[in-house]
């Protein structure tokens, strides 16, 4: 297992060395080898699938510009997710910007799939829009995808005590808000 | 892996991974894929690559020629400050005041005539 480890971190090393001269190709590896990773950190800190999307792009996109100055010693995915993050914070804030503008009395909802008739996903919704911006991404990145405390630490650069605490303060948001909840059964 | 554990079983957790599940499809990755590579190719494209290619050596070059344009302003100064202190301090080859030669004035006009008349004499 280790070896497989050491090995594809091999690889990677030789992928970032060969983009970092240029090669096209191997930069398109790299995003093939990171892109659901990716996604999966920018869609914990934005609110709906589209945002994901563009915030993964926008990330791949900086992380081609900064590449020069990565190390490639330096583990590729950490340095990506940091990235990711960053793009989604940003643009996280750009639409509170626009929706302050336009919206000012509405939470910002997720995308609307035609097909939600369940009622926890709804209330769970609108419970995680709720929540701070780093409070979601810390429970979901945590609960959801299963990063530790310290590599969510490294990617929203905050200490790992804080994302300790964030996770626990965002659990306890999200018990008091959906305590009057309970899921229908199947006989209601 | 959660602790949120609201209703007794994990529905909590259960729910949130349906929420945020990424696409499964293989086509929606290799599309989004494409589209991360188009706008890397258009960043590539663009004029600010060259730009930003030669952007270091030229920041390197403008440097260089500053710091040697400055040390040939610094020789410069420092020949002529030498120069000026050699003169003040050099001694003088004068043993007089300089002769300051001047032109016999030649006698002209009607007067100056009759005053050569006279000499003549």
């Amino acid at each position: 297992m280790s070896d497989r480890n050491a090995s594809s971190r091999a690889e990677e090393r030789s992928l970032v060395i060969a983009a970092q001269a240029g090669n096209g190709e191997a930069f398109a590896s790299l995003v093939r080898l990171h892109q659901r990773r990716a996604y999966a950190v920018c869609r914990a800190i934005v609110l709906t699938h589209e945002d994901a999307e563009d915030a993964v792009q926008d990330g791949f996109l900086h992380a081609y510009k900064a590449l020069g100055r990565f190390l490639p010693d330096q583990p590729f995915g950490a340095w990506l997710f940091r990235i990711m993050a960053n793009a989604s914070l940003d643009l996280v804030r750009r639409r509170k910007v626009r929706d302050a503008d336009e919206l000012p009395e509405t939470i910002a909802m997720p995308f609307r799939d035609p097909g939600e008739a369940d009622e926890l996903r709804t209330r769970l919704k609108q419970a995680l829009a709720k929540l701070g911006e780093r409070q979601r991404a810390v429970i979901v990145l945590h609960d959801i995808e299963g990063f530790t405390h310290g590599e969510i630490g490294s990617m929203l650069e905050i200490p790992e005590g804080t994302a300790r605490s964030d996770l626990h303060h965002a659990r306890a948001a999200l018990r008091k808000l959906l305590q009057d909840f309970r899921p229908p059964t199947d006989d209601e | 892996m959660s602790d949120l554990n609201l209703f007794g079983d994990d529905e909590t957790t259960r729910g949130m991974r349906g929420l945020y599940a990424a696409p499964s499809g293989q086509a929606y990755w290799n599309e989004l894929e494409s589209r991360i590579m188009a706008r890397v190719a258009e960043v590539e494209l663009g004029w600010w690559t060259e730009f930003d290619r030669w952007l270091k050596p030229a920041l390197f070059t403008a440097a260089a020629l500053v710091i040697m344009a400055g040390v040939a302003m610094f020789r410069t100064g420092q020949s002529r400050n030498n120069a000026d202190l050699e003169d003040l301090f050099a001694p003088t080859s004068v043993a007089g005041a300089p002769v300051e030669a001047t032109a016999r004035p030649t006698l002209q006009g009607p007067r100056d005539a009759a005053l050569r008349f006279i000499l003549s004499r």
